[in-house]
């Protein structure tokens, strides 16, 4: 679906139900250099179980008009406008990785609007390797490699996975490609100088869900411990084989973990 | 639960990982360990040892026979030499029923011999006659019933007495009734082989044994010969045969009503000089037979009117019928023992035993039972 | 910084995850139709694609997944879907995204089975193909017409051997938003990763090289996840609600995989060429030595050509790594470890002698396939040919004395030995 927010064309996938801002809202925020198919294996499952869902392409990625947004505080004021625009209200947000960020940013500064989070795959802050940063801008085949090599877990570099035929390694590489350079370099300096995590958890109560993995290259467990560390109690759960992709290495488990959590905290009828 | 349910049931659950409703071919050689202390957690290590597909037919077989376990082989005869080389050591002897499969006949007289084991062959039809055989080192008791290809029937509840008596084993071959017929095991015997590759599989298309045994501890030392001589079923073939299984109860009433229909279409003809066929009230043994089994097979044999040169006739000319060893498919298959499954037999012991040189055996299959008499009738009519 | 496996531990390990019930180190072949569900809601799940997961042989199957995933990593697709033939994979690949009034742009140099497919077959349904010289990319550029949706051909092309220049027909294709698709049967992912050139998707007969032991025959798709089927609204069965799967927008929820996952769903469903788990297992076990293989049918290929080039009773030889071959650059380029194991040559004397010379070879087994591990040979003109005259077999490409070899795993002294018993039997044509 494309909508307008402040003059600029946004895509959501809404999981192959029409948007309906009357029924309760599952918002999925995607990481850095990707987009809204990194989420399949979950949008369609609530798209039919009675709520909306909006999958979204952060300004500059994949179908949403560019260009992409310099920092986390705009990407957090940016999830506030997409709100606004749709006028969604009863939301629960799934994020990952970078997402994380977006959301706590968006959460701290509109928690009246959010029902549950459900966070997978990240700290307060990322620091991210300045060689990164630098082959983003410079050599992206080599930043992606890099990217896509930290992400994924052993399901994903063996070319295993529930989707027959699927393999998650190319797929992530030819979206993050898609994006590269001039995204993938913005949100990673985004992520880089993100600083208020700390304060951002802080202002946040109401129910929220953790997923680490165990085997995160990306997100080391240092940094997801200071994340849970700051939250008010958090449910937390621990993939102790995933890679950093845990929404697309781990999708089953993943995916029931969000069903009984958001069905809980947001119940759509 | 019924026997049908169980022949499609037992001994398969849904494949916990994809759903899968048939037992996978674990058509692999070594399985991988979780770590060194996990060791053989999951049952399996290398598939000479066991196999998840072939355990799957495993278990199915000991529940169909009452077992309390099942060893498969690469062929009814490793079945049969397994369970032998499991109870009969150099200086031991064996009693065999002296019209087994002339495969069973061969092992124990060319092969278990060279390792100093003992053999008598008796008359197992007549209890009397193996109860004279016993020996002080008698450990082993083989009986067929109903035998290949004579059909003559031995009292599994009678011999299972005495061998208990005698401390010996008690071992049933019940590849021509199945466990659908008869049940050895209930009846007193310790185990049940069978050459899968006859009912079990039904569909000629494989090459397969077994051996359930009633005792765990006979069990073991069944498989314990079969880790050490390697005479294993491969997993393709187990695989086929739990497939065949699950019409063995409605082949049989088919293929048992069949065989009843020619016998009695063979006993009427006027070119046949006699007819054998357990469910026949003809049949010497008609009351053993009926007592100890729920049904009469689809083995019969018959003789024309003028022996072995009118038999070979018909079997030449008969139509449908498919000239060729093998029984127990769902093929209608023709046989002259003395030349082809029963050739190994000195001529002195087949006639003996009852192998006349002009017996031609049927093994009735599905066709439908007016093209298998259409057949023959107009075959008769040749000679 | 970053590591993935490398070609020949992914053709070993890539797409299996271990049984965890035994830990089978094999891929177990379910020879299976269907699956049991735990409960209604991974019923429901499953069938409505919000899940991965098995529902009936005729549209996935685990055996059948291991190879799809395995091809797809050999190749670095994002997606492969296997089929029951390679002709159902060209078929299923073409019609997933071509409908009546749509025109492809084909090489001329094909197997004989995909110029029929275009040729004959499916102009019935409405759709048409204009055919292009593979050396001539001002040839190619002319035949694009308004309604051009698909641009085909094989890397190495039959017979000439002719090599595509993939990068150059690649940016024409993309600058005009068309899918460039590739039959790589003759290449195999070891010799040439198409995708790195542009190409969208590739195509292959598992019956070749891929499987390698001639014991089954089998196709595959691989979406290369590399053709945005929603910047243009040329492509409907992707870019639009497809009303079986309630209206599922491929492009929209699949990204990467949306062609695949649009064969899945309507190839597989309604045309029902699935591969059977059994072939998917002896074809999983041919991949585990495809580069072992290739090096091998490579040198002896380099061997046979320096053995039929010197030969006196040959009075031509074919092959894009000779210098002589008019692709040798291209060839270079894009196939830099070898131009692949087929062989064409001409024997002096002509037809006869072509004949003579089949007649009088042991070793290599006269038939009409390519890509067996075993030494294989054929006489176009007296046999697939047969029936056409000498013009008609210009046309095709072919001469009279052309005998097509596809070079096998055999000791290459043998494969020689061999041949010189043939080259005998043509002596005394050629002379007389």
């Amino acid at each position: 679906m494309y909508f307008d927010v402040k003059g600029r064309k946004v895509f959501a996938s809404t999981g192959g139900k029409p948007f309906d801002n009357s029924k309760p809202c599952v918002i999925f925020l995607h990481g850095s250099g990707l987009d809204h198919t990194f989420w399949g294996l979950h949008s369609r499952f609530f798209a039919f179980r009675h709520y909306s869902v909006l999958c979204l392409d952060l300004p500059g990625h994949s179908n949403s008009e560019g260009p992409p947004l310099q920092s986390i505080e705009k990407i957090g004021e940016w999830l506030n406008d997409v709100v606004e625009a749709l006028d969604v209200k009863n939301i629960s947000i799934v994020a990952h990785s970078q997402g994380v960020l977006d959301a706590l940013e968006f959460v701290s500064n509109h928690p009246e609007r959010v029902r549950s989070m459900s966070l997978i795959a990240s700290g307060l802050a990322t620091p991210v390797n300045p060689a990164l940063i630098d082959a983003a801008e410079n050599d992206p085949d080599k930043a992606v490699a890099m990217m896509v090599s930290w992400g994924f877990g052993t399901v994903g570099h063996f070319h295993q996975g529930p989707i027959p035929g699927y393999s998650m390694v190319a797929g992530g590489r030819k979206i993050m490609l898609g994006n590269a350079p001039q995204e993938l370099a913005t949100d990673l300096k985004a992520c880089d100088a993100y600083r208020n995590g700390k304060k951002a958890a802080a202002k946040i109560s109401g129910p929220i869900q953790v997923m680490v993995a165990g085997k995160d290259r990306m997100a080391p467990r240092k940094a997801t411990d200071e994340l849970i560390k700051h939250l008010k109690d958090p449910e937390v759960h621990l993939f102790p084989e995933s890679g950093h992709m845990l929404p697309q290495e781990a999708p089953d488990e993943c995916r029931n973990l969000l069903k009984h959590f958001i069905f809980t905290n947001n119940p759509a009828d | 639960m019924g026997f049908t349910t169980r022949q499609i049931h037992a001994g398969v659950t849904p494949d916990p990982t994809t759903g899968s409703i048939l037992t996978p071919i674990y058509q692999a050689t070594t399985f991988v360990q979780d770590s060194v202390d996990e060791y053989l957690d999951k049952g399996y290590s290398y598939s000479r040892s066991g196999n998840p597909t072939v355990r799957a037919l495993e278990l199915k077989l000991a529940d169909l026979e009452g077992g309390a376990d099942c060893a498969c082989f690469g062929t009814g005869m490793a079945a049969t030499q397994a369970t032998m080389l499991a109870f009969l050591n150099a200086g031991a002897h064996a009693i065999v029923s002296d019209v087994a499969y002339g495969g069973t006949y061969r092992l124990a007289t060319k092969v278990l011999s060279r390792f100093g084991v003992e053999f008598t062959f008796a008359d197992t039809s007549d209890p009397a006659q193996v109860a004279a055989a016993v020996r002080d080192n008698t450990s082993l008791i083989f009986t067929e019933t109903p035998a290949n290809p004579t059909l003559k029937c031995s009292d599994i509840a009678a011999i299972s007495e005495i061998a208990k008596q005698t401390g010996a084993v008690h071992v049933v071959d019940n590849t021509i009734l199945t466990p659908y017929f008869q049940l050895p095991l209930e009846l007193g015997a310790d185990v049940a082989v069978h050459s899968t590759t006859k009912y079990m599989d039904g569909h000629n298309a494989t090459v397969g044994g077994a051996a359930i045994s009633k005792h765990e501890e006979h069990a073991e030392a069944i498989r314990f010969i079969q880790n050490s001589t390697g005479s294993i079923m491969s997993p393709q073939v187990a695989w086929l045969t739990s497939q065949g299984c699950k019409t063995l109860s409605i082949r049989m009433d088919r293929q048992s009503a069949n065989a009843l229909a020619v016998a009695k279409f063979l006993e009427a003809h006027p070119k046949v000089a006699q007819v054998r066929y357990p469910g026949l009230e003809s049949f010497p043994q008609y009351e053993l037979a009926s007592r100890q089994a729920s049904g009469y097979g689809a083995m019969a044999w018959f003789e024309v009117e003028g022996g072995l040169e009118a038999g070979k006739k018909l079997m030449d000319n008969v139509e449908v019928w498919t000239l060729a060893e093998n029984l127990g498919s769902v093929e209608s298959l023709i046989t002259h023992p003395v030349t082809m499954t029963h050739a190994d037999v000195e001529e002195a012991e087949r006639q003996r035993v009852g192998i006349i040189d002009g017996l031609v055996r049927i093994s009735v299959g599905l066709e439908d039972a007016e093209d298998l008499i259409g057949a023959l009738d107009k075959a008769l009519d040749k000679i | 910084m970053s590591h993935f496996y490398h070609f020949d531990t992914i053709s070993l390990h890539a797409g299996q995850i271990l049984d965890p019930e035994f830990g089978a180190r094999a891929a177990p072949i379910y020879q299976t139709t269907s699956y049991v569900f735990p409960d209604t809601d991974t019923a429901a799940s499953t069938f409505n694609l919000e899940r991965g997961g098995h529902v009936y042989s005729r549209i996935t199957n685990p055996t059948v997944a291991v190879l799809e995933q395995r091809i797809a990593a050999l190749e670095g697709g994002s997606a492969a879907v296997c089929m029951a033939s390679g002709m159902a994979a060209t078929f299923c690949a073409i019609t997933a995204i071509l409908s009546q009034g749509d025109h492809i742009v084909a090489s001329s140099q094909m197997y004989g089975g995909n110029v029929s497919l275009m040729k004959n077959t499916l102009p019935r349904f409405g759709i048409d193909t204009t055919f292009f010289d593979p050396t001539n990319i001002d040839d190619f550029k002319s035949a694009i017409q308004d309604n051009t949706r698909l641009i085909y051909g094989e890397l190495i092309g039959n017979p000439g051997l002719d090599i595509l220049d993939l990068d150059a027909i690649a940016k024409i294709a993309a600058d005009q938003h068309i899918p460039f698709m590739v039959d790589a049967t003759f290449n195999t992912p070891y010799l040439c990763k198409c995708f790195d050139y542009g190409v969208n998707m590739t195509i292959h007969s598992l019956t070749k090289w891929m499987g390698g032991h001639g014991v089954a025959i089998g196709g595959a798709v691989v979406d290369g996840g590399n053709f945005d089927w929603g910047a243009s609204s040329k492509y409907p069965t992707i870019s639009e609600p497809y009303a079986p799967f309630q209206g599922i927008v491929f492009w929209e929820e699949f990204g990467p995989s949306a062609y695949a996952t649009r064969i899945r769903a309507e190839a597989m469903r309604d045309f029902g060429a699935q591969m059977s788990p059994m072939n998917a297992f002896l074809l999983l076990q041919g991949i585990e030595t495809l580069s072992l293989r290739m090096d091998r049918h490579l040198s002896n290929t380099k061997a046979m050509l320096e053995y039929l080039s010197n030969h006196k009773q040959v009075s031509w030889v074919n092959h894009p790594d000779l210098a002589s071959h008019p692709s040798h650059k291209v060839a270079k380029k894009y196939l830099p470890k070898g131009a692949g194991s087929i062989i064409s040559f001409g024997v002096k004397g002509g037809r006869d002698a072509g004949r003579a010379f089949i007649e009088n070879v042991r070793l290599a087994s006269h038939l009409a396939n390519v890509g067996d591990a075993k030494t294989l040979i054929i006489h176009p003109a007296t046999t697939t040919h047969s029936r056409i005259d000498a013009d008609a077999l210009v046309a095709a490409g072919i001469t009279e004395d052309m005998v097509r070899l596809s070079v096998g795993l055999e000791d290459i002294e043998d494969i020689k030995a061999d041949f010189e018993n043939g080259f005998r039997a043509t002596r005394k044509i050629a002379e007389s």
